[in-house]
């Protein structure tokens, strides 16, 4: 497996299909935000009308995705990494490249202490972070050792799972769920609607990783339908979500609780029906679902490590676990933790929202040169 | 076979990392039978002055701040041992602790020191507020605790006590445990339009983040027997309890918010002044406020399906429709007394809207809501409020008369 | 440790495999010693060296007809058939032989004389001829006749070989309810036979190969050559060649030898006793392996779905078949995780968990002086001791011991207060599930797991299962079979082979073999 150039570290047998592509972009974008979602934007937004805001996130985000796709379809069988520097010279593409880098082990590291937040809180008071974290680590390292593909194949078998447990768990509650808690729509008019955009757009954080999928596509140019698909189908699940919480919370409730999610759940019992509550199922379908997201987001900081210094992928591997550590333990609060999330989010915006746009132009202009010159 | 070596050797160093966490033992973990769970929670203001003062000595930091009195209930393998003890008297299937204090986590780890088992919340069902302590101290205070904490589950269910309320968890029958008895009975609901539907804690937060004016369910002790009788006015912004409304008026505030599931109303014949009790299968109410410039103003339509129960009109014929009819008419004419009763209540007496027409300008009128809600308990003691009622006998069972 | 027993292992498999490949040249290249002279009293001489010592090799020297030719045959006591030999060899070359040729003078030629014995004389279906010691000693110690005849330099092997075989009966291991109660036997012929009997199949190919360096056996494979895709037939021939080893007692040892991954706890090669089952394999565009000695032929490749079917299911109609097929799939997963989640529920999380029932486990286990996980460990580690033991004894006693074993210890402990009647509720649960799987490989492999899970359960509680299960689902999703992924069908996905997975749809609808197989031939029907 030592490949020399970059072109041979991306394994030829390593290929995605389309639905593979589009499943690992869904578990990718359901993360931690959908505990906190219904808080955060209903914060900025102050009417029930936030499922409207996070449509149009969705949208915005299908959007840059589609120009991500785009771009990256002008270079094919190749990632961000490798093309990157072809495209914007050695020093800044290489920049840029390590600053994608940086984004994706950040934000795995940002996932697992969410994880470890949560799991301390509601399932393991008294064990200690490490203990929670770094299983889960190594776990995600045997998977990712095995490239793509078993990574698709993991995932898919989750996402049924999650799908059908979460469709269940929600809808049990429409027992305390009120109509009247999510009306009147668009009482007070479009503004609000649209202070809550950035908080939601940034739940949709995910196609940037279509940056590096479509070099591992079988079919390359189906990847808008992955994009379309696999952004709407998170969106569902958001205003899913918000619709459920806030109809039985109420507005002027949600903004009061930290994980807004879980309180559904656990504002509810039916007594006689196996469990009686069930947060548990939620917090399990949510662990896998940030174990999806830790290891895709892992396994792009090491692929981009390895591109870029045009090395085996394999020791970039090992060598992310402590750093990802070490990050993971930084923020001191939860405050902190929060404020970490809200640092990727907008680090986030300006590299994939405003960048790949700019290099989209770039890149046409360069065709549209080399056509001339020809 | 090299990537298989290297997959052999990872393996092993995550197996060794297994062996080193079992040396080291669990953190979380707790055997259910060294477990107390706690299934109720009564909270009361403690007036007894010689415990204040034994409590100022040692541990009152607060000046002026007021002393609470905590009981949980406990379930423990104790009083669960099934089949283990066989003869001797019948022991309670519950144990309660009481401890004071001034602030409400405080006291309950003092329970520490005289519970051999862990308490854990996590099953509690309720939690009851006794009269005095919810007249005097901010509810969204003394609540703070159960709703930070995550053990106590957003499902527990909110009760106001009238006088003590640690009196409402005790029972003279050996084997019924009070709190659980509570949820029973809250669950009566569908069968009466006496009770209020059950408040669960998650709703609660709601309803006292946005400072609007609300009813919980009041619990009395009744020759030793726990009733369900009336309910306990909050007001809105200052979160302490206000008053009281009756029984009688639950039944109007059930027929004016149509959330009633089952129950009866009792009207007497105007002919013979004998009881004729018609009972409902199914109650709507729409509430529509209009907004005529700066007029507001209120319309209810109340509609009901149901049966006619029981007849103690000995001459009445309930297959004609003449006898029908005139039932109908009499117990439309108690639905609007009950109506009328409480809205005066409310809007007179007690001067708060706790019917949810606030919620129903919102979502009709939002804009103008935006102006009033400031205000708007007062501003509603003033709104005219008019009521249609219908009513519509479906049947009568399987007796036609009494002859 | 663990590591440096198993690099031991690996180890002393390499060192027996370079001591294999050096032994496998213990037998000189056409070593001149060996060729037969044609001198007849040389030629016997020198195999008597061979293999004369031996008390049921037999040499017999007699007279072809009454020319005086001397000939001599050696046989095997037990394993050729004396009766052939008497009556076809004997008889045919020494009294019929005078009769009709006792007059042609060119007999006398070698040639004409080996020549005229092969084709009018005996009246033997099987022969071949050999020219060396090494050959007919391999020939004669499995049960043919080495046929000398003075002159001739070729030794002629006459196949005699009487094949011992029990009875064909339904396979122990592998009874049901519904289908043929025939299972393969030790003899490799008669499996073949049972294999060809299903029906007129051209299709069907088996082809023959010889393993063990010291003991050769015949193994065999068989696959539907219209239907199976010659690339998985090639990879198969591949790794039987490449298997060196002195013997193969059993299959099993094929099954190890040819595994994509030793590591694994899951079992990459099906067995079955069962020529039903084998059949609808190859249908599938399988290929079977069998070996002489032994009932348990293989089955290649093998998916996680296909070690929880059996024929049943097809024999039943399509809604028995789902249901029961659904019932298997949810015993599985109980009996995988039901230990591992009553330990994480009662010492980690009895928040989750109805009211009632933690108040009637709570009295229950009142007194009980073991953590859950050490109980459940000394239930599950009592319920594998009785079932090992059970295979062990004599079957009047053994359905009893089953009795005993569970019910009266049980209940005993739950009496003497060491565990709760919970724990042995689940227990004896889990236990009943595991054997409602259909192949026992499978059913070792969750026993094991279900241990591991357990230890999980135990340090992190339900965190530690769903570690767990994503641990064991990242190691399916690696997992090969011959190259088709273990966990297909459900991943990736391929709809159309889900006709097939979690339930049975009516055979109408299902008209396509399985994608997964790529075979040539995807319609089952005409």
């Amino acid at each position: 497996m030592k490949g020399n150039e970059g072109a041979m570290i991306v394994n030829p047998k390593d290929r995605i299909t389309t639905s593979q592509a589009a499943v690992i972009l869904v578990n990718y974008i359901l993360a931690a935000g959908i505990l906190t979602l219904p808080r955060t934007s209903v914060e900025k937004v102050k009417t029930p009308d936030v499922w409207i805001t996070i449509i149009l996130g969705g949208l915005i985000a299908i959007m840059a995705g589609i120009i991500i796709v785009k771009l990256s379809q002008q270079y094919p069988k190749k990632t961000f990494y490798q093309y990157s520097q072809e495209l914007m010279g050695k020093w800044v593409g290489g920049l840029l490249c390590l600053l994608i880098v940086g984004y994706f082990f950040t934000l795995s590291a940002f996932e697992v202490r969410t994880l470890s937040e949560v799991t301390g809180f509601f399932l393991l008071e008294g064990t200690p972070s490490w203990a929670i974290i770094m299983p889960f680590m190594w776990i995600g390292l045997y998977l990712i050792i095995s490239g793509i593909n078993s990574m698709a194949r993991l995932f898919l078998i989750i996402f049924p799972i999650t799908v059908v447990i979460f469709l269940l768990v929600v809808f049990m509650s429409s027992g305390i769920f009120e109509l009247d808690n999510l009306r009147p729509v668009l009482g007070l008019g479009i503004k609000p609607m649209l202070a809550g955009l950035k908080a939601t757009g940034l739940m949709f954080l995910g196609p940037e990783i279509m940056l590096l999928l479509v070099a591992f596509m079988q079919q390359p140019d189906k990847a808008v339908k992955v994009i379309i698909v696999g952004i709407s189908i998170p969106m569902i699940f958001y205003v899913i979500t918000v619709v459920m919480v806030i109809g039985a919370l109420s507005v002027d409730g949600v903004v009061t609780r930290t994980w807004p999610t879980i309180d559904l759940m656990r504002s509810f019992e039916i007594p006689g029906l196996l469990f009686e509550r069930f947060e548990s199922l939620l917090l399990v379908i949510w662990i896998m679902q940030i174990f999806a997201t830790f290891t895709i987001t892992y396994y792009a900081a090491a692929l981009g490590f390895a591109q870029l210094f045009k090395r085996n992928i394999q020791p970039f591997m090992y060598g992310l676990i402590p750093i990802i550590y070490i990050i993971a333990m930084t923020p001191k609060s939860i405050n902190d933790l929060f404020k970490l999330g809200d640092m990727i989010g907008n680090v986030a915006l300006i590299i994939f929202g405003v960048m790949p746009l700019l290099l989209l132009i770039v890149s046409k202009l360069k065709e549209g040169k080399h056509e001339t010159e020809t | 076979m090299k990537q298989r070596h290297k997959e052999v050797r990872l393996l092993f160093r995550f197996l060794l990392f297994l062996l080193l966490l079992t040396l080291t033992g669990c953190w979380s973990s707790r055997e259910i039978e060294d477990l107390g769970l706690v299934v109720g929670t009564a909270l009361d203001l403690e007036k007894d002055k010689s415990r204040e003062e034994a409590l100022e000595r040692n541990e009152k930091s607060y000046p002026d701040k007021a002393i609470m009195t905590i009981t949980n209930q406990l379930v423990t393998s104790q009083t669960t041992g099934a089949g283990k003890k066989e003869g001797g008297s019948q022991q309670k299937a519950f144990k309660n602790v009481s401890e004071s204090g001034d602030a409400i986590i405080p006291i309950l780890r003092d329970m520490i020191l005289r519970i051999d088992k862990r308490a854990f919340a996590q099953h509690s069902k309720v939690i009851v507020i006794g009269e005095d302590l919810a007249r005097t101290l901010n509810l969204q205070q003394i609540l703070d605790f159960f709703l930070r904490e995550q053990e106590i589950r957003p499902s527990s269910i909110i009760l106001i006590a009238k006088n003590r309320a640690s009196k409402t968890l005790e029972s003279k029958e050996p084997t019924v445990i009070p709190a659980l008895h509570l949820i029973q009975i809250s669950k009566g609901q569908e069968r009466t339009t006496k009770i209020l539907p059950p408040m669960p804690l998650a709703k609660l937060n709601g309803k006292l983040h946005s400072e609007s004016s609300f009813l919980l369910q009041n619990v009395s002790m009744k020759n030793g027997e726990v009733k369900f009788a009336g309910a306990s006015l909050i007001d809105g912004k200052a979160k302490k309890l206000r008053g009281f409304l009756n029984e009688k008026d639950l039944e109007g505030i059930t027929w004016v918010t149509g959330k009633g599931k089952g129950g009866l109303v009792k009207s007497s014949d105007e002919k013979t002044g004998q009881p004729i009790i018609y009972e409902i299968e199914s109650m709507k109410s729409k509430i529509r406020p209009h907004v005529d410039g700066n007029n507001i103003s209120f319309e209810i339509n109340i509609s009901s399906e149901g049966r006619i129960a029981e007849n103690w009109v000995v001459s009445g014929k309930l297959s004609e429709n003449e006898f029908l009819k005139r039932a109908e008419k009499v117990s439309k004419k108690e639905v609007g007394r009950l109506v009328k009763n409480v809205l005066d209540k409310t809007q007179q007496e007690y001067k708060a809207d706790v019917l949810g027409f606030g919620d129903q300008l919102r979502i009709e009128y939002p804009k103008v809501w935006e102006k009033v809600k400031e205000d708007w308990d007062h501003t509603f003691s003033k709104i005219p409020i008019k009521y249609t009622i219908k009513l519509t006998i479906k049947d009568y069972g399987t007796s036609v008369s009494n002859k | 440790m663990k590591m440096r027993r198993k690099n031991i292992k690996i180890r002393q498999l390499k060192m027996h495999s370079k001591q294999s490949e050096k032994t496998q040249r213990f037998k000189p290249p056409q070593d001149l010693m060996g060729h037969f002279t044609g001198e007849f009293t040389v030629d016997l001489e020198r195999v008597r060296q061979e293999i004369g010592h031996n008390s049921d090799v037999h040499f017999r020297e007699f007279h072809i007809g009454s020319k005086d030719i001397r000939a001599a045959i050696i046989f095997v006591d037990g394993l050729s058939d004396k009766e052939l030999i008497d009556k076809h060899i004997m008889k045919s070359l020494m009294i019929n032989y005078s009769e009709e040729y006792k007059q042609d003078p060119s007999i006398l030629n070698q040639t004409v004389l080996k020549e005229t014995i092969k084709n009018q004389v005996l009246s033997i279906s099987e022969l071949a001829e050999v020219h060396d010691v090494y050959d007919l000693v391999s020939k004669v110690l499995t049960g043919s006749t080495a046929l000398f005849v003075a002159g001739v330099p070729e030794v002629l092997i006459l196949g005699t070989t009487k094949g011992k075989s029990r009875n064909i009966e339904e396979p122990v291991s592998e009874a049901l309810v519904r289908g043929p109660r025939v299972g393969f036997t030790e003899t490799l012929s008669d499996n073949t036979a049972l294999l060809r009997q299903h029906g007129d199949n051209r299709s069907l190919s088996i082809i023959q190969f010889h393993v063990g360096l010291r003991a050769k056996k015949k193994l065999v494979i068989a696959y539907m050559n219209e239907i199976v895709n010659q690339d998985l037939v090639e990879e198969v021939k591949h790794r039987i060649k490449n298997i060196n080893i002195d013997d193969l007692p059993e299959s099993g040892y094929v099954e190890q030898l040819i595994e994509d991954n030793f590591l694994s706890p899951f079992p990459q090669v099906q067995n079955t006793e069962r020529p039903d089952r084998v059949i609808g394999a190859l249908m599938e565009g399988r290929v079977a392996i069998l070996l002489d000695g032994t009932p348990f032929a293989l089955i290649v490749p093998v998916t996680f779905s296909m070690l929880l079917q059996s024929p049943e299911d097809y024999y039943e109609r399509w809604l028995p078949g789902s249901l029961i097929r659904l019932l298997r799939y949810f015993t599985v997963f109980i009996s995988l995780f039901a230990p591992s989640l009553y330990i994480a529920f009662i010492s980690f999380h009895p928040g989750m968990i109805p009211t009632k029932l933690a108040m009637s486990i709570i009295g229950a286990r009142e007194g009980v002086p073991f953590p859950a996980l050490i109980e459940a460990l000394i239930m599950e580690i009592s319920i594998e001791i009785l079932r090992e033991a059970g295979l062990r004894l004599p079957k009047p006693i053994g359905p009893a011991m089953g009795i005993v074993g569970g019910l009266i210890i049980g209940e005993a402990a739950v009496q003497a207060g060491i565990i709760s009647p919970v724990m042995v509720i689940i227990v004896s649960l889990t236990a009943i599930s595991s054997f409602a799987i259909p192949q026992y490989s499978a059913g070792i492999t969750i026993r094991i797991l279900r241990f591991a899970a357990m230890f999980c359960a135990a340090m992190l509680g339900l965190y530690g299962i769903i570690l767990f299960f994503l641990l064991l689902c990242s190691h399916l999703v690696k997992l090969k079979s011959f190259g088709v992924p273990f966990i297909s069908p459900a991943a990736p996905y391929r709809v159309s082979d889900w006709k097939d997975f979690m339930i049975r749809m009516p055979l109408m609808m299902m008209r396509r073999r399985p994608k997964l197989m790529q075979t040539k031939d995807s319609i089952r029907k005409g």
